[in-house]
Formats: structure tokens, C-alpha cells, sequence
């Protein structure tokens, strides 16, 4: 019995064709196996429950989630992962090509996921068609991409060549410059980088949403318990227990100190032996936990008697965000026509398929933290009020992020990294479990918005009240910025000269909630754009010539009093969309004439954003060089979370400094040798870092002219060693090799900062908040299921006013991507502490979902971006969700204004409507 | 724990029962290893069938089909026999997971984890499928239906193992459909299945009828005043109405973030009628 015992934990298969053995723990899941002991680290780790197919290898050729394969069940059989198969497998190679040519890897986390399952399905069926590659891929969650890209390089592998473009200047649709490691399996991500020795770090958290807590003996619970190396409490934290992205606002422990007020909250980590944290019983902890009554809703925590969560914080109000003009109540109450509404959203996950992680150690008395982030400076500057230190002595890398959209904006796991690494002075790392990352990491604020909106008989905006509440969670992270935005945008981007709007951060015992995509503008969106269409219709105008009859136009005050005299390019996207609502509406019209239970309906709706801080400082600094061999170096600080920001700053450098992007070398945003090029937020980068880069190109390119005292004009060609600088026949030859290095081996160096020019807004909200603002419209066709109170969105047509399109494949993924968190939002996504902590419970849009988009974009030049290029990154949900909802009124009659309209929520709706329309 | 891969079912049934704590059979995992995360989880046996022979095919009989406890979902809709004969059965098992998850997950583990919301189960009920149950003391034949008793729990005692399924031979004139909903177009747990197997005459009036549920009460639930309401019939319209409300009637479902009682309810209705009129037209009724 031994004898077989022994012979079953030591297992051998063909992993990639090499012949390899292990030993094997019971229970051991193939996905562990093989990123611990193989180092098969392109075997990423999603979810650990075969909800996210990230893990997706082939076993005898077929997909399989690794994560539910016991690894016993390997032995003997052959495995093959993604970094095997493109150095083996044509179909493989192919991929590899293919995805790339359109942008179907963005953060790169499911792609490893994504290929392996694609690669299965061309090897059965070499020509798939879109629903064959929807089947195949249907277990493999993506975030970023919306898909269809994806299901487009599935179907076009091996049949098309790349998109090369010689110089890959601006408006050139080039495959991204990291997109080769996202694609071949060498990306590092959070949890790709750690020595496998490394000690690990396990949170202990609140199991309760609010609750008082004091510890046992810790000590002796540390030394009693094999394998553990320390427990890291608040006692633990040298600086201030104390952080949040908006310093005046900071208010968030590290660890909790006597009470929890979320569930999910740190109160002490554990750390040790990985075998040890792995097998770890949480039971025999020594903490006590009483229990305390929660608020849970903005109502709940808005009663008198409420406690308060913190205690400076009157009525549980953190703050509130105020634009007023002209007269709005009297105007309402003289207008030809009136709506109002009362709207309600729910907390939204941001759901990137990579858990939070990370890897840290001390090295010559500095702390070093490698770990997935949106804002590596930010977290120096968090760092450096945690842990009491030197600034010079934290250094913040970065490594590969698979997913953001926002809430890796805030610090999670960095300070028990770094105090666990300052504390043992031992190489540590953490990785987040499904559950804790959607536990403790921050949320979309759910919303209450109370709101009325007038017009006179033709057509024309009268005035508009919106009150909006938003559910900022136990702690403040960016509520601040949604409670400043949200007024400043609920107007959407149309003239309103008789205008006020309010909101108000309330705190409650529900998860942190902070940035996602938009900050507030999508929820606010919801109620404006479904309110413009019920006044629409009580007009009797037709819905999209409402709106052009009233959108902002250059030199038009918008509801701050700020004045752009050009680039506002919201008529453009609606007139875009026109063609689409004037066929999309008489198809409906006519399928709907010869189908009861199935209808359909047509949605449009618009939305605008301003990128970059509101009427706040909000630089970026990009350094640039020229080494002796004629290398051109770019340190690009701007994180790429997917997005592709190290592609369009470099596309912007290249095209300023009129040299072929290929030619870039581009360093990542190390703290300790990148400035800052500020946080990856607020459809900033392409606009903010996007300008530091032309002017450090810029002025990089007038220290080359100044050397040979050519005109501003010339050509410039940096070769192997040398310049030439040609001035019509006169040709300059600078030799390199006779310039002195600088410390950074450079003999040539830029560095420029950009910051975008804004106004404070005063009391009333007027001033001049943003430099600029990007516009968007999308229409959707849905079909409702009213038997079962089903939604399935059929087309989405998206128009978006970029300014310039840097680079048209990435600015297509982006809209795609938007639209898909979008239709999640609004149909289907609902964070419930307590009910929905993984990827089984919490819905998000799978392959099948999302229907063709079409996309056109605008480009209204901007006066201050890059080439005249917008933000992008928040806009692209923004119309989403209120397009949807205003499609399924359109197709039922039904006003949702509840969202997500879950198929439940909606069948009671109807159910509601015909016993109404029965009765009366 | 100890882990254990024993290759024939007779080693299998006694190390099960001759633990002495909690022990678990493995097949494809999906469940299990999922479960093994859990904080509460507690094991000190688990038998992996996957290495007894015979355990991973599907056989057809001069009776039927013998479905091993060990066959991936993906191998039955690869069967392509069985796809003709029982094509509702296998469009459940179609609907467990992904592809990915197919790859791996048994019908025999879907039906032994017990959950109210299992895909297959509702199909194999309706289909009449049998679970041939190995013990120590050798082997019987217990209806589907009888195996689950509740959440996460069976009528298996200790040592037993299900070790295939057994799919009878359709009739002629034989339908079953199976349909599901999800709130998503794929990859979730049901909130509402409704599995409907027919059997018409030569004039296609139905003459036997199974209608089983899922997900709206502890267990699979067979109505048998559904198929009552359609034997006889042609599936006229007001057949159909019948057969809804007696679907609905027999739900018993809970309240949770996936459904209310209420759409839960009238959802089962809407299927039933749905997959009826499938089943029908799988048989060859027109």
C-alpha cells in the first residue's frame, strides 16, 4: 500500500514535449503544478474555479481548465501550454500574428487562456466561423477587448499579413510595440515574477460588514504554528496607519485598529512558508469578532441615528459636488414640458482577470515593490507615508498589469508587501484570491439620482435639477472625484442655461468604492439620457434630432460657463449615428409588426468626459535620450494597463521627433529611473503624457538642429553612431562617439512636463474644469424576450469624437471594451457583499454576449491635445448603458430605472405593465 | 488526505467503505477541486475513479447506452449515436460549463454533487436514465431521480460509487429537449432547466410523456401532471398552456440574487412550453 501510495505522488507527462516528473501533493490542482514547479508562469491564474478559463491548457490536445484538473490525472499524458505552442504549433504562430494585427491582446491576461482554446478549435476546424469561435472560446472571460477583436483574429489567423507601417506615426493603426510578450506567454504579470522561495503573505479579514475585533496571542499563535514566519498588524505599520488617493481625504487603514467597517477589510496578515500559508485554517486564528449592525444603503446611512463610520464625518456625508446657473427651479416650473425620474444603480466589480499581486524585498536598506498598479508614483508617495521611510529608500516597479479600469489605481497589496519584507528582511510576495480582490478592492459607486429635466414646445432644453447620492462605501479612495465630476457632467454635453446639480459621497459598510471608468459619469448618464428620451417623447420629436437640436457646439457655454472654441464634436457622433437609427428603427418596426413575444427596440445616447483631473494640477513628465550608438530612448511612464499607452506616447514621441517608432527603445515606469508620468486615470495619458512626450521630442529635436545650426525644418535620421541632418542639399553628420555621456549613458536628453491648462471652479461651480473633453454616441439594437424578460443587445453602432486618432486599432478597442462593460453595467453586473465574491456569482459579459459594434470615429481637433487628440478611455461606456436602456423601452414600452435590468427585474417590469395596461 | 487511484471498482468501493472519515470520489474534478478551496473542507480520502478501465467510454447496448462515470461531457456530444437517440441529454450535459470545463466534468459527478441546479440531471430524469451504483456488495440499478435528496446530498451509501449511467433505447417516435436559463448567453448555473422527453403515435398524438425540472425546488422534480396534460394531445395551444401552468405549479423554488419566486416560476412555464415544442419536433410531430 505504500509502495503505491509513493508511486502515484510522483507523476510524469510531456509538458511542451519534454518529459518532466514531479511530486504531487493530494488534491494539487495541474494549474499550481505547473506555475510552481515547472515555472510555466504562462499558465495564468484567474479565478481558481473554471469560471475565468485563463488557465486553459491542452491535455491530449484538448482545452482543459487547468485549475480543475487534479494533477495526478496528468501522468502520463501530454500537456501544452501557450509558451510551447508558438514555438511548435503552426496554428499557433498564427494566432500570434493575428491577434496582434488587431489588437485582440489588450492587458494580455486571458490571452495565454484565449490562444490555447482558439489553437484547439483551428486544429479541428481550420476555417471557424464566428459562432464556432464563440463556442470554443466561451469559457475564457476577457475584460478588456469586448471580444469581437478576438473572434476576428481567430477567424483571420493565417490569412492576412501585418499592418506594417515603415514609420508608425500618428494614424497608424500599428500592432502594439509590448504586443509580442502578451502573445508568446512571456508577459510578467503580479504573480509571474516572485522567486518560488519566496515567503508568502496571507490577509486576514473581516468576515462581517461591520465588527469590533481584539487578538489573542499572537505571538504564541506564530511560534506555535509551523511554517509561520510573523503576524503583521496595525502595530506593525511604522508611519501613519493611514492612506487613500486624495490626501485630505485619506481615512483607509492598512490594518483596522479596533472595528471593521467592511467585509473584507485587512485586520492582520500572516506570513510565512507557502506550503503553510497554502494549508492554512483560518479558524484557529486567535482574533474575536463581535458583530455590529451595519448601514448598508445611502438611506440607511443617511438616518439620524445612523452611527457614523467615521467619526468627523456629519450625517456619514464625506463630501458633496455643486454646479449651478441661471434659474432652474423657476424655469422647470414654466417650461412647455417636464420629466422626472428617480434612478438607481448597484456597486459594480471591475472584474480584470488578474488578481492583485505582487513580490517585494529589501536590497541594500531600500524596500523594492514589484506589483501590478495603474499609478506607480502614487504608490511611492503611499508608501512613503506607511512604512515612515525615505522616499529614496522605496522603489515602486511595476510589473505587466492584466486589467485596471480603475481600481489599481488605489494601493491593495503593496504595504503588506513592504512590511512584510521590511519586517523579515525576507523576499515575500501575495497574491490575492478571487474572493479577497473582489472583497477589498474598490467598487463602482452605486447611485441614487433624483432628477427633472425641461424643454419648451420645440424642442429646446429649459433647465435641469439632478440630486444625485453615491454610495462611497467604508472609505473615501476617489469618492471625492466622483462627487466633483458628476455635477460637472450630468448635464451630458448639450446646452442647458438654466442648470443645478448636486452630489453627495455617502459612507456606508459597504466596500471601499473608488475609480472605475467614468468616476460617477456613466451612472449619471443613465438618468439624463433616459430622461431625454421620455421628454422626446412627450414632444413627440423623434429622439436623435432632440438631442442635435440641443448639443453643445464650439463657442456654446457649457453648464461650468466654459467655452471651447473648437474641437466639440457631439453633433458629429449623432449626426454619425443617423443613417444606422433611420434603418435600425423601420427594421423594428417591421420585425416587431410579426413578433408578439420577441421585440425589438433602437437606443441612442451620448455622453462626454474631461480628461484629467478636475481644475487640479495634473502633470506628466516624459525624459527622453539619445545614447552614443545612436540609440533613442524613451522613458515612457505612463503605465500601460492595456490601453496601449506605451504604443500611442510612443507613436506621438516618434512622430514629433520624426524618426520611425521601431526605432524607440522604451523604458518602463521604474520609479527609480522614470519620472512621473502621472496616474493611468481619467482618459489622461494619450492627452497629458501624450504632450510631456511631444514637447520632449520636441525639444530633443532642437538640441540635435542646434548642434549644426540647421533650420527648425530639416530632416533628421539617427543612424548607427550618427545623425544626419539634411537641409535640402546641405547634409549635417553629427558623430556621436565625440559627445560625453551623461549618468544615464545619454549624450543627448530631454525632459518636459505637460499640464493641462484648467480653471478653479468657484462656489458655484463655474470655471473652467478641464482643458478638454471627449464626446461619444452609441445606438444599439436589442431584442426582448418579454416571456422571460431576456435583453439581447444585436448591434451596437458607436460614434466617437477622438480629436485625432493616434492609433485607430487601439482607439477601436477601446470602444469596444467600453461598450462591453457598459452592457454589463446595465444588464447584468451587481456586486452584493456577502453574495456575489467570484466569478460564478458576479456576471460579467462573456464571448457571447457582445454583438457586432461598428465604430466611427469623429476627429475634431482639440486645441490643446497632441495633434488634437482626446482622452478616450472613460468615454466609451459612458452612452453605453442608457443606449441600452433606452432600447429596451423602445422595444417593450418599459422604462428601467433600476439597473442592472436583469431578466428578472425586467419580466416583473412587464408583468407590472400589462396588468396595468389590463386594468386600465 | 490521502489520495488514492485504485484501477479496479471493486478496490475503489473498499477503500471508501474502509475510511473512516469523510472521503470523496473523483472523477473529473470540476466540483471537487473547487470545494477542496474552501476553508471548512475536510477530507482524508479521495478515490480517483479516472484509472479504473472501462470507467471513461460510452457503450451502446442492444438496451441502450452505458455511460461511464469517467466520460467527459465533450465525449458525448462526440458520440454521435448517442447524439441522435437522446439529443437533449446531451445538449444539457452541452451546457455545463464551457468547453473548457466540458473537457473535464462527468454527468455522473454533475449528478452526484447534488446541486438543485444541475444541468443533466433534469434531462436524465425525463430521458428515464438508470444509475448503476457499485458497493462492496456488488452492484443495483437506481432510478436518476431516486439519487439526489437534497442539496449536496444522495441516497448513496457509504461505499457506493455510481459507475455509469444506463440510457434506455429511445422508442420510435421519440423526442427530449432541454433548455435552460441563464442570465447570460453562457457559463452559469441554472436558474430555471426544464428537460421534456415525448413519444408519439404514428399520427403524432403524444402517448408518453416525462417532464422533469431543475433549480426551482430542493431537488429534480418530475411533473407528472405535465405529461399528463400533453399525453393525448398534439401540443395544441391550449395543451401547451396546460402544461406551463402544471410546471409552474410544481415550482418550488427559492429567492436569491439569480431570480425571485416569482420569475423562477413563471420562467419554468415559459421553458416548458419551449422545449415541449422542440421534444415534438424531434420526434417527428410537425
Amino acid at each position: 500500500m505504500m509502495d503505491k501510495q509513493m508511486a502515484y505522488d510522483i507523476i510524469s507527462f510531456q509538458l511542451n514535449g519534454q518529459l518532466v516528473q514531479t511530486e504531487l501533493n493530494a488534491g494539487e490542482r495541474l494549474s499550481a503544478a505547473l506555475r510552481d514547479k515547472m515555472h510555466s508562469r504562462d499558465v495564468k491564474i484567474g479565478c481558481d474555479a473554471g469560471d475565468c478559463g485563463a488557465c486553459t491548457v491542452l491535455i491530449d490536445g484538448a482545452p482543459v481548465c487547468a485549475c480543475l484538473t487534479p494533477a495526478h490525472q496528468a501522468n502520463g499524458r501530454e500537456v501544452e501550454t501557450l509558451s510551447g505552442l508558438f514555438l511548435e504549433n503552426q496554428h499557433a504562430k498564427n494566432l500570434a500574428d493575428s491577434f496582434q494585427n488587431y489588437g485582440a491582446a489588450q492587458c494580455g491576461i486571458c490571452t495565454p487562456g484565449m490562444m490555447v482554446s482558439a489553437v484547439a478549435l483551428l486544429n479541428n476546424n481550420p476555417t471557424p466561423n464566428s459562432d464556432d469561435v464563440a463556442n470554443a472560446l466561451g469559457g475564457v472571460l476577457c475584460r478588456c477587448t469586448g471580444y469581437r477583436a478576438i473572434i476576428d483574429a481567430v477567424i483571420a489567423a493565417g490569412t492576412e499579413t501585418s499592418p506594417y507601417d515603415a514609420k508608425g506615426h500618428t494614424g497608424a493603426g500599428i500592432r502594439r510595440l509590448d504586443g509580442l510578450q502578451k502573445v508568446n506567454g512571456t508577459e510578467q504579470f503580479g504573480d509571474d515574477i516572485a522567486p518560488s522561495d519566496a515567503l508568502v503573505i496571507r490577509v486576514i479579514r473581516s468576515p462581517f460588514h461591520r465588527a469590533c475585533f481584539h487578538f489573542g496571542d499572537l505571538d504564541a499563535w506564530a511560534k506555535g504554528t509551523p511554517g509561520i514566519e510573523t503576524v503583521l498588524t496595525c502595530v506593525d505599520v511604522k508611519g501613519e496607519n493611514c492612506f487613500g488617493v486624495i490626501p485630505p481625504f485619506a481615512d483607509q487603514p492598512v490594518f483596522a485598529e479596533r472595528e471593521a467597517r467592511f467585509r473584507g477589510e485587512a485586520v492582520a496578515a500572516i506570513v510565512g512558508l507557502a506550503s503553510s500559508i497554502e494549508n492554512f485554517d483560518e479558524s484557529g486564528f486567535p482574533v474575536v469578532w463581535e458583530e455590529r449592525p451595519p448601514s448598508m444603503t445611502v438611506f440607511e446611512a443617511m438616518e439620524r441615528d445612523a452611527p457614523l463610520l467615521h467619526e468627523h464625518r456629519v450625517g456619514n456625508i464625506m463630501c458633496g459636488g455643486f454646479v449651478s446657473r441661471g434659474m432652474p427651479d423657476a424655469t422647470l416650473n414654466n417650461s412647455d414640458a417636464t420629466v422626472e425620474g428617480h434612478f438607481s444603480t448597484s456597486f459594480v466589480e471591475h472584474a480584470y482577470i488578474e488578481p492583485e499581486a505582487g513580490f517585494a524585498l529589501v536590497k541594500d536598506g531600500r524596500v523594492e515593490v514589484y506589483a501590478c498598479t495603474q499609478a506607480p508614483v502614487m504608490d511611492l508617495d503611499e508608501l512613503e507615508k506607511i512604512l515612515g521611510m525615505q522616499r529614496a529608500d522605496i522603489r515602486i516597479v511595476p510589473t505587466g498589469i492584466g486589467g485596471g479600469f480603475g481600481s489599481k489605481l488605489d494601493i491593495s497589496i503593496q504595504p503588506y508587501l513592504a512590511i512584510a519584507a521590511l519586517k523579515t528582511g525576507k523576499p515575500v510576495r501575495i497574491t490575492y484570491s478571487r474572493t479577497e480582490s473582489m472583497q477589498s478592492t474598490t467598487k463602482r459607486h452605486p447611485a441614487e439620482m433624483s432628477v427633472k429635466i425641461g424643454a419648451s414646445k420645440n424642442g429646446k432644453l429649459t433647465g435641469m435639477v439632478f440630486d444625485g447620492l453615491f454610495n462611497t462605501g467604508a472609505y473615501a479612495s476617489w469618492g471625492p472625484t466622483v462627487s466633483n465630476r458628476v455635477p460637472v457632467h450630468a448635464s451630458g454635453p448639450y446646452v442647458l442655461e438654466n442648470y443645478r446639480a448636486e452630489a453627495k459621497g455617502i459612507h456606508t459598510n459597504g466596500p471601499p468604492s473608488g475609480a472605475f471608468r467614468g468616476f460617477g459619469v456613466p451612472q449619471a448618464a443613465i438618468a439624463q439620457e433616459s430622461l431625454f428620451d421620455e421628454l422626446a417623447d412627450k414632444l413627440d420629436m423623434d429622439r436623435l434630432e432632440f438631442r442635435l437640436l440641443n448639443v453643445l457646439e464650439n463657442n456654446d457655454e457649457t453648464v461650468c460657463g466654459q467655452v471651447f472654441a473648437q474641437g466639440v464634436g457631439i453633433r458629429a457622433c449623432f449626426e454619425g449615428l443617423r443613417p444606422a437609427w433611420q434603418t435600425e428603427r423601420k427594421a423594428a418596426e417591421v420585425y416587431n409588426s410579426k413578433s408578439k413575444i420577441l421585440r425589438r427596440g433602437v437606443g441612442i445616447a451620448g455622453g462626454w468626459y474631461g480628461c484629467g483631473n478636475t481644475s487640479l494640477p495634473n502633470p506628466s513628465t516624459i525624459k527622453s535620450g539619445i545614447r552614443q550608438d545612436g540609440t533613442i530612448v524613451l522613458h515612457q511612464g505612463a503605465m500601460d494597463i492595456g490601453q496601449g499607452a506605451n504604443t500611442a506616447i510612443a507613436q506621438i514621441f516618434a512622430t514629433t521627433l520624426d524618426v520611425p517608432v521601431h526605432q524607440l527603445e522604451l523604458v518602463g515606469p521604474d520609479t527609480d529611473i522614470t519620472p512621473d508620468a502621472g496616474k493611468t486615470s481619467a482618459s489622461r495619458q494619450t492627452f497629458v503624457s501624450g504632450n510631456a512626450a511631444r514637447l520632449s521630442a520636441q525639444a530633443l529635436r532642437k538640441d540635435i538642429i542646434k548642434l549644426v545650426n540647421a533650420p527648425q525644418n530639416a530632416q533628421i535620421e539617427i543612424g548607427q553612431g550618427e545623425i544626419t541632418i539634411s537641409d535640402g542639399d546641405i547634409v549635417h553628420r553629427i558623430d556621436l562617439a565625440l559627445l560625453t555621456p551623461d549618468a544615464d549613458g545619454f549624450v543627448l536628453r530631454a525632459q518636459e512636463t505637460y499640464d493641462p491648462p484648467t480653471k478653479p471652479l468657484d462656489e458655484n461651480g463655474q470655471g473652467e474644469p478641464y482643458a478638454q473633453f471627449g464626446y461619444a454616441a452609441h445606438l444599439v439594437v436589442v431584442e426582448v424576450d418579454t416571456a422571460m424578460g431576456t435583453t439581447r443587445p444585436i448591434k451596437f453602432v458607436a460614434a466617437h469624437d477622438v480629436g485625432h486618432a493616434v492609433n485607430p486599432m487601439l482607439v477601436k478597442g477601446q470602444i469596444h471594451g467600453g461598450i462591453a462593460q457598459g452592457l454589463g453595467m446595465a444588464l447584468m453586473e451587481e456586486y452584493i457583499p456577502g453574495q456575489t465574491e467570484n466569478l460564478h456569482d458576479y456576471l460579467i459579459p462573456t464571448i457571447g454576449d457582445i454583438p457586432p459594434i461598428e465604430t466611427i470615429i469623429v476627429e475634431e481637433p482639440d486645441a490643446h491635445g497632441p495633434f488634437g487628440a482626446k482622452g478616450l478611455g472613460e468615454h466609451v461606456l459612458i452612452p453605453t448603458a442608457p443606449a441600452l436602456l433606452n432600447a429596451i423601452k423602445d422595444a417593450t414600452g418599459i422604462r428601467i430605472t433600476n439597473v442592472p435590468a436583469t431578466p428578472s427585474r425586467l419580466r416583473a417590469a412587464i408583468r407590472m405593465h400589462y396588468k396595468e395596461q389590463a386594468s386600465g | 488526505m490521502r489520495y488514492e487511484r485504485p484501477d479496479t471498482m471493486q478496490a475503489a468501493t473498499a477503500l471508501l467503505a474502509g475510511a473512516e472519515a469523510k472521503s470523496f470520489v473523483l472523477a473529473g474534478g470540476t466540483d471537487l477541486l473547487v470545494r477542496m478551496q474552501n476553508d471548512d473542507f475536510e477530507a482524508d480520502l479521495i478515490v480517483d475513479i479516472k484509472a479504473i478501465s472501462g470507467m471513461a467510454k460510452v457503450t451502446e447496448t442492444d438496451d441502450g447506452f452505458v455511460i461511464g462515470a469517467g466520460v467527459p461531457s465533450v465525449a458525448l456530444f462526440e458520440d454521435t449515436a448517442l447524439v441522435a437517440a437522446w439529443p437533449g441529454v446531451v445538449e444539457a450535459a452541452n451546457l455545463i460549463g464551457s468547453t473548457q470545463i466540458q473537457g473535464r466534468c462527468t454527468i455522473v459527478g454533475n449528478l452526484c454533487n447534488a446541486s438543485p441546479a444541475a444541468d443533466s440531471v433534469p434531462a436524465l430524469v425525463a430521458a428515464g436514465a438508470v444509475a448503476q451504483v457499485a458497493g462492496p456488495s456488488g452492484t443495483r440499478d437506481v432510478a436518476v431521480i431516486d439519487i439526489p435528496t437534497g442539496p449536496g446530498k444522495t441516497s448513496l451509501a457509504k461505499g457506493e460509487i455510481i459507475q455509469a449511467i444506463l440510457l434506455p433505447k429511445p422508442n420510435a417516435r421519440t423526442g427530449d429537449a432541454y433548455l435552460r436559463f441563464i442570465p447570460r448567453t453562457e457559463m452559469d448555473i441554472a436558474v430555471v432547466g426544464v428537460a421534456v422527453n415525448l413519444t408519439l403515435n404514428e399520427d403524432g398524438t403524444v402517448i408518453a410523456a416525462r417532464v422533469a425540472l431543475g433549480a426551482v425546488g430542493p431537488k429534480v422534480i418530475l411533473v407528472d401532471t405535465a405529461a399528463k396534460a400533453v399525453i393525448g394531445s398534439k401540443l395544441e395551444d391550449v395543451v401547451l398552456q396546460a402544461l406551463s401552468e402544471s410546471c409552474s405549479a410544481a415550482c418550488t423554488p427559492i429567492n436569491d440574487k439569480r431570480g425571485t419566486v416569482a420569475f423562477r416560476t413563471q420562467v419554468a412555464g415559459v421553458l416548458a412550453r419551449r422545449a415541449a415544442q422542440t421534444a415534438y419536433t424531434r420526434a417527428g410531430g410537425k
